[in-house]
Order: structure tokens, then C-alpha cells, then sequence
């Protein structure tokens, strides 16, 4: 999911800055009277734990592999805005620490990873508990479709992202594809971690879960 | 800032058998993501060691085997993850004072 340097245009690398940079500025201004030392401490655990099960690769026989990304989890325990910043907190050690993701697709894989899997699993889960309303089974259902969504819609766009690209008119007709279908494939066992680690929360700290709190 | 003994034992254990996955097994089946595989198809190149600038690059230690260096990698991403969010913590406390 992270993309290096080298796989985006320059068009794309700068737009996708651009967009991540103006979300980012926004939430910051908005959140900046919520901020307590109790959340950023939620945060920080939390940014530390998605971190350590980034590391956590799931090869499987034949050659195509996935880890753990997080987004739609963070976006459920913390609301979406604090994980939002959790995710971003994650992706840019990442980069500058260990040039995992590059430093020109930085832009880009916020927005995949802190933007679009977060906000996707956050409404995912949302609109799963609003209808079934809150129980350990709509928690499990919501965070199953919030993960298993939230991977799979981030996957499509950064298959859009480094198809489209003016020396490849038509690689995003080979890169949407390959990128949403293993995704969607895969993401069923991101779906269960986030399922499962919410039914978790819920049945021992219900009080941390900030989604059921809107 | 105090952080939950709990989860932090857990990102502990998750950091020391990320080798069994991120090292051993990867090396083992041939770690392959998705993105590599719509990459080859364009034909795309990854420039990353062309141009970086960190020694812990792709979460190696130099002069450490890849395991040792991969769970040593995983605690130095966490000390700098806790070390930003102490950091916060102790802004946002002294604002609400």
C-alpha cells in the first residue's frame, strides 16, 4: 500500500500534497479545542500499535502479500479527524524514518491510508451502527465492512493515482483493477482484525470508542 | 502522558515476532504486495535506493542481521511515535493551563 518513489507522476505528487496538506490544516484548525493530553495519549498508543502490526506481513503461497493498515480502526476508536492523525503520525515516521512510502508519494499515501481508509471505515461503521444500533454484534458487522471497505476503496485509489499518468494513457485500466480486486480479496482479513479489535474495546472500554460517542 | 500498560505490551510482543512475518516468511513465499504487481505491469521503477537518506532504510539496522534489525527498527518507530505524542501531550497540557 505505501507507494515508493519513483511510481507517481509529478503531477500526481504534487496534487496529491496538495490535497492532503489542505485536509490536514483544516482538521488541525477545527480540532485544535478538542485536543486533551487524554486523547493525544489514545493517539499516541494507538499510532504505536498500528506501527508495530504494519510490520506484521501476511505472505501468502503464491506470491501476493498484504499487512494490516489501521485506517479504518483508528477512524472507529478515535473518531475520524484524531485518526486521521494517527494514520498520518504512522505514515510519515514511516517515510522519513525507514523510507517505507516515499518522500515524493508522501502526499499520496496519507491520502490513501490517513484520509480515504480512515473516513471510509469510519462512516462504514457509522452507518452500520445507526441502523442495527449499538451491540457487540453491530460493533463486529460495522468494523468488519468498516476495515474490509476502507482497505479496498484506499487500494482503488492509489491504483488511480499511479495509473494515471501521462506516459501511461492506459494504465489505469490495468492498475484499478489489480489494486481493487486483491485489495477486496485481502481486506477481508483486515475487516476481521478491525472487527474483532472493536467487539474488543467495546466489551472491555466501550468509553474509548469516540465513534459511538458522535 | 501516561499510556495503558495494556495495548503497549501488545505493540511489544506485535514488534518482537514481526520477524516471523516481515523477515522469515517474506523471504520464505516471496513478499509481493498488490502495488508491486500493478507496478510490474506498467512497468514502473522504485527509485527509494537511488535516493535515500536513512540508515534504518526498509527497517534495517547496518551492521545488524535483517531480524535483529527489523525488531530494533520496530522499537525506534514506536520511541519516535510515543517521543511525538509526549511532545504534544505536554503542549496541549501547558494550553489548557
Amino acid at each position: 500500500m505505501h507507494i515508493p518513489d519513483g511510481f507517481l507522476d509529478p503531477i500526481w505528487s504534487i496534487t496529491t500534497y496538495g490535497v492532503s496538506a489542505v485536509y490536514f490544516m483544516s482538521i488541525l484548525r477545527g480540532m485544535k479545542r478538542t485536543f486533551t493530553p487524554e486523547r493525544i495519549s489514545l493517539l499516541t498508543v494507538l499510532a504505536a500499535g498500528i506501527f508495530a502490526a504494519q510490520m506484521l506481513n501476511w505472505p501468502l503461497p503464491g506470491g501476493t502479500s498484504l499487512h494490516f493498515v489501521g485506517g479504518a480502526l483508528a477512524g472507529i476508536l478515535l473518531g475520524p479527524f484524531y485518526g486521521s492523525l494517527a494514520l498520518a503520525l504512522v505514515v510519515t515516521v514511516q517515510c522519513l524514518v525507514f523510507h517505507d512510502g516515499g518522500i515524493t508519494a508522501l502526499g499520496a499515501n496519507l491520502l490513501n491510508m490517513a484520509i480515504v481508509d480512515v473516513l471510509v471505515g469510519y462512516a462504514a461503521y457509522r452507518a452500520v451502527t445507526k441502523v442495527m444500533g449499538l451491540s457487540g454484534r453491530s460493533r463486529f458487522i460495522g468494523g468488519f465492512l468498516g476495515g474490509w471497505l476502507g482497505i479496498t476503496l484506499a487500494g482503488i485509489v492509489c491504483g488511480v493515482e499511479i495509473g494515471l499518468s501521462p506516459q501511461f494513457p492506459y494504465g489505469i485500466a490495468i492498475t484499478v483493477p489489480v489494486m481493487g480486486s486483491w485489495h477486496a480479496l485481502l481486506g477481508v482479513i483486515e475487516g476481521l482484525i478491525t472487527g474483532l479489535v472493536v467487539s474488543y474495546v467495546a466489551s472491555k472500554n466501550p468509553e474509548i470508542i469516540f465513534s459511538d460517542k458522535v | 502522558m501516561k499510556l495503558p500498560s495494556k495495548p503497549m505490551l501488545i505493540t511489544i510482543i506485535l514488534i518482537i515476532i514481526s520477524p516471523i512475518f516481515g523477515v522469515i516468511l517474506a523471504d520464505l513465499v516471496g513478499y509481493h504486495e498488490p502495488l508491486d504487481v500493478a507496478a510490474e505491469k506498467l512497468g514502473l521503477q522504485d527509485i527509494s535506493e537511488n535516493i535515500n537518506w536513512t540508515p534504518f532504510f526498509d527497517y534495517t539496522v547496518p551492521g545488524l542481521n535483517p531480524i535483529v534489525g527489523y525488531i530494533i527498527s520496530g522499537f525506534i518507530g514506536i520511541a519516535v511515535i510515543i517521543s511525538i505524542g509526549y511532545a504534544l501531550s505536554k503542549i496541549t497540557g501547558e494550553r489548557r493551563h
